[in-house]
């Protein structure tokens, strides 16, 4: 294999054709959004400038060498850059938060000249190292629970910090990296039922308390999981622990919502009824969804979309170029991305299975939960399934941070995979 | 290697976990693309498509030779969407449009703020009504900034000589609540359409209005139009022209003698019953009426006492005085009780009925006077005795048969038909047996409760000019109508032959010697109608030329005193001006108006 070519990364070549394919997508994608309208008065307003598919194409080629150079550093390397690149990161996050400039509202950037980078991209690989390196360590010394909770403590430290930017869909990457690759790690099955029946909790308290107003469904929710637990065979401790933290969550859940940032609460609420803000927050939720299911099975053709080239779809080059995607290529065009993003999701859960050593295994498992969270909320909030927050599309959409992070994250990947093939 | 079984079983339930996810984002794309794929198509043409109403281009009004009288002219209006008003703040863009067009500010809110209270949901609202070039170019320009702002050509009606046709052509304007009814809305209005309201404008409004078009027109998401792919669900066809009867030149000629008095005029083709001139002063600009404009002017114009809104050639009735005195005579020859050169008992100024005394007009008396010279000089005291030998009926017969007492243009609705009393009226109104022969007196000489409007006294005048072949007045002579043909006149032809000549004899030597034109004869008949309120009314009918009748004419001044030296050098002027003109059109066009006048009159003929 490595004696093939020094241009090419080492490793699984489906990973690395399904990251060529999904980035010339993203250009073709791009390059249609940023074509004015045809017609008689050629269509100029509220155009995506044509320099944002430029500049892209610098981007994935520095992407490109990120990639290629991920995927041929040494294991120790990576286990030895994992604190410093988390501590790095951490002090830039606070550093954005004590300094950076206000863009859109939120602090999110890294300004270095004409660069803007985001700086929540950059703790993503590092706490995926981290992660790794903190499991491979835990595996050898068999300390379970003390990890995990370490870890969950470990992990509020970027989640807060980027939580405070505000970017509530970043922060929440935190959590499902923490979530995949405990999970990997192997966790009490106590655990995971706390934690589902908890999110269940609180989803229903929200639900009773701030969208319709009344206690019944969480009530309801609690009667049952009472009855359940009354049936389950299991330790009398644990019925009650578990009891005690779906109590929590859903007494919580409302104080909770009072530290969410009011455009948070607006976005969560029009998420429940999209009409109830049919020109604000719930707009790109009712266009994104006109454009996708306008598509068809086939599309109405390559830069043909009126969803996109009139303008109604927002944020259409960067977190919705999803409904692009849908609109002009279909429901074939969009089960052919997804499958790309299924290729890579796929493979790395294997070659996180077969690696010999475990911090490989959790460094695939990390890139392969970064993948599938990102590519999974996208979608749903694209198509309708979840509250709108900002999340991109990665090696999609529009944005030189996740770009090149996604690229490092599937070089790691690669490198990964590497190193599994001789068995 | 060796895998232990955990790892194999988080490995299944990893993949699981993302199969599952993946499956359940692939069933709802499939559903949302193939399973509501119209529905969301659907939804993606309603946001981009916009329909649009064009109105179609009204038909213009021009005179008989062609020469436009009422034209469209467009202008742009700068509209706002109802949206943009709900965005405040000082970057909104309204703020930024008051800012740039200097436009008041407080003033411009409550403009505003009327239109939404009066216009319903739909429609957009206008900033700047008529706005300049710079202001369109301004908007064009900096369109990106300004959304939901357009530039919105309308066609407005333009009435381009004013005051001269107010009365004859009319106006346009909005519909009004009572226009929208449903039972009285063959067209379909919509509130804010412009409909003819008055004269041609409403009498041709099928044929001036055209039939307003739909398109559907893709915007982008501000709502600008992206000026591609219209589609035309109803194309516009536009209203077709109106050529008027009458002419521009004679118009301004009747305008000008009449001046600033209180008066109107009519000019009748006696060949074809085509209406030359009609004017009525005061008049009022029709231009004002398309627009709003300030209710301080509106009642200026609705209250001024000269009623300039009031179109005295067919609203407006008077009693006919003297000029009704042919029609009396026609009445006692036709009854054989007079002859043409019969004498009755001489003038001494007036006639005693009872305990009654009838003035004639001459106090010192005309002396012995015969048929001819009580027609003349427009005797009262002989026509007082022709009244005694004749009864009511006869009378209003007679007058019937020159169309008096009904109204004669089909146009104008609140037309008055005048009144031309029977025996059974004053039955009606007094009682039977309650009303004296004396009323016979005084409709002899035109007074009393006799009426006629401006437009029947010449269409009078011009039965009696053609023997009574003349069709009722015609106002438009594109879109053509059939003439309505009256019935013949019931009168012996040389009777009708005998008034012809002693009418001219009037012009020559009697009463209307300042009716006289140079070159020309002219026959006609003074007229000075009493005025309970005030000064008499001066009226005068004439025809020229006397012996190949071409043209009538009615004049009446109010409030002016006698016909004779008032009304009669008004007509002379006119028809100055209408012979220095070449006089009718329509001698050059031949046939048709040489066949009128041969089966008109075969008196004509005799003539030499």
């Amino acid at each position: 294999m490595s004696s093939m070519s020094s241009i090419f990364p080492l490793g699984d070549r489906r990973i690395l054709w399904a990251w060529v394919l999904l980035c010339l997508g993203s250009l073709a994608l791009l390059w249609s959004v940023t074509e004015p309208i045809k017609g008689p008065y050629e269509q100029i307003d509220s155009v995506v400038a044509k320099g944002v598919f430029y500049r892209q194409v610098v981007w994935m080629l520095i992407s490109y060498i990120a990639l290629f150079s991920a995927s041929r550093v040494t294991l120790r390397f990576l286990e030895n850059m994992a604190v410093p690149l988390f501590i790095i990161s951490v002090l830039l996050l606070v550093y954005i938060l004590a300094t950076g400039p206000r863009i859109g509202g939120a602090r999110r950037w890294l300004v270095l000249g004409p660069l803007h980078f985001q700086a929540s991209e950059l703790a993503k690989v590092a706490f995926i190292l981290l992660m790794a390196q903190i499991l491979e360590r835990a595996k050898e010394g068999g300390r379970g629970f003390s990890v995990t909770l370490g870890t969950f403590l470990l992990m509020l430290v970027p989640l807060t910090l980027v939580l405070r930017e505000p970017d509530l869909g970043t922060s929440l990457v935190f959590l499902a990296l923490w979530v995949g690759m405990i999970f990997w790690f192997g966790v009490p099955g106590i655990l995971l039922l706390g934690a589902g029946s908890a999110m269940l909790s609180a989803v229903f308290s929200f639900y009773s308390e701030s969208v319709i107003h009344q206690a019944l469904p969480w009530a309801v929710y609690l009667l049952v999981l009472v009855g359940a637990l009354f049936l389950a065979r299991m330790s009398i401790l644990s019925k009650v622990v578990l009891l005690l933290v779906n109590l929590a969550t859903g007494i919580g859940i409302p104080f909770f919502w009072e530290k969410l940032q009011r455009y948070q609460q607006e976005r969560i609420l029009t998420f429940f009824d999209p009409t109830r803000d049919a020109f604000g927050s719930g707009y790109q939720a009712i266009q994104s969804k006109v454009a996708i299911g306008s598509g068809g099975l086939f599309g109405s053709h390559y830069l043909q979309g009126t969803q996109k080239g009139l303008a109604f779809l927002p944020e259409r080059h960067t977190d919705f170029i999803f409904s692009v995607a849908g609109e002009e290529l279909g429901l074939v065009g969009v089960f052919i991305l997804l499958g790309l993003y299924l290729v890579v999701i796929l493979r790395g859960i294997h070659h996180g299975t077969h690696a010999r050593r475990s911090f490989a295994r959790f460094l695939a498992i990390g890139v392969v939960t970064y993948f599938s969270f990102h590519v999974g909320v996208n979608v749903a909030i694209t198509t309708g399934l979840l509250p709108v927050t900002g999340l991109p599309l990665p090696l999609i959409s529009y944005g030189g941070s996740n770009l090149l992070i996604s690229s490092i994250l599937v070089g790691l990947l690669l490198n990964v995979s590497s190193r599994t093939f001789d068995d | 290697m060796d895998l232990d079984r955990d790892l194999l079983l988080r490995n299944s339930i990893f993949k699981g976990v993302v199969i599952a996810l993946f499956l359940l984002l692939a069933v709802n794309l499939f559903r949302m693309m193939v399973t509501r794929h119209d529905y969301y198509r659907d939804q993606a043409l309603e946001n981009r498509q916009v329909r649009f109403k064009v109105p179609a281009p009204r038909g213009r009004i021009m005179d008989r030779h062609g020469t436009l009288l009422a034209d469209n002219m467009f202008i742009a209006d700068i509209t706002l969407g109802r949206s943009s008003l709900s965005k405040a703040g000082p970057d909104s863009t309204l703020e930024r449009l008051m800012l740039w067009f200097g436009l008041p500010r407080q003033e411009t809110l409550a403009r505003l703020a009327q239109q939404l209270d009066r216009t319903h949901n739909r429609r957009r609202l206008v900033l700047v009504p008529n706005a300049e070039p710079a202001q369109i170019a301004a908007v064009e320009e900096r369109g990106r900034q300004l959304p939901g702002v357009r530039v919105e050509s309308r066609s407005r009606r333009r009435y381009i000589y004013g005051l001269l046709f107010a009365h004859m052509i009319g106006h346009v304007g909005e519909v009004t609540e009572a226009d929208l009814d449903t039972t009285r809305n063959p067209f379909g209005y919509r509130q804010g359409d412009i409909i003819g309201k008055q004269g041609v404008e409403a009498a041709f409004e099928s044929h001036l209005r055209g039939e307003g078009g739909v398109k559907l027109e893709e915007v982008n998401a501000s709502g600008r139009i992206v000026g591609r792919q219209a589609v035309w669900l109803n194309q516009v066809s536009p209203g077709q022209d109106v050529k008027l009867a009458i002419s521009l030149s004679l118009q301004a000629a009747m305008a000008e003698i009449i001046g600033d008095q209180i008066a109107c005029g009519v000019a009748i083709a006696t060949n074809t019953g085509e209406v030359l001139a009609a004017y009525s002063n005061p008049s009022f600009d029709p231009d004002l009426m398309t627009v709003r404009f300030s209710s301080q002017d509106w009642d200026k114009l609705v209250n001024d006492p000269a009623k300039p809104f009031f179109n005295r050639v067919v609203q407006a009735t008077y009693p006919p005085a003297s000029i009704y005195k042919p029609i009396t005579s026609l009445a006692g020859l036709m009854a054989g009780v007079v002859d043409t050169n019969t004498f009755l008992e001489p003038c001494n100024g007036g006639w005693t009925l009872g305990d009654r005394y009838f003035k004639c007009w001459k106090h010192s008396g005309h002396g012995p006077i015969d048929h001819a010279g009580a027609m003349i000089q427009s005797c009262d005291t002989f026509y007082y005795q022709l009244a005694l030998m004749l009864d009511i009926d006869q009378l209003a017969v007679a007058a019937r048969a020159f169309g008096l007492g009904r109204t004669c243009s089909s146009i104008f609705p609140e037309e008055s038909a005048g009144n031309v009393p029977d025996s059974q009226w004053y039955n009606d109104r007094f009682g039977e047996g309650k009303w004296t022969r004396g009323v016979m007196l005084n409709n002899a000489i035109g007074q009393g409760e006799l009426l006629v409007t401006p437009l029947q006294m010449a269409l009078f005048t011009a039965r009696i000019a053609t023997g009574g072949r003349v069709p009722d007045p015609v106002f438009v002579i594109s879109p053509g109508t059939e003439p309505v043909i009256p019935e013949p006149l019931p009168f012996a032809t040389e009777h009708m032959d005998w008034i012809r000549h002693t009418l001219r004899d009037v012009v020559a030597v009697g009463t209307g010697k300042a009716g006289a034109l140079e070159g020309i004869p002219v026959a006609g008949k003074t007229g000075t109608a009493q005025n309970p309120h005030g000064e008499d009314h001066a009226w005068f009918v004439c025809y020229a030329p006397a012996d190949e009748p071409e043209v009538a004419f009615a004049i009446i001044v109010e409030n002016a005193g006698h016909g004779g030296s008032v009304a009669a050098p008004l007509a002379s002027r006119w028809l100055e001006h209408y012979f220095r003109e070449g006089g009718m059109v329509d001698r050059r066009t031949g046939g048709n108006s040489t066949s009128l006048s041969l089966q008109g009159d075969q008196v004509l003929e005799a003539r030499p």
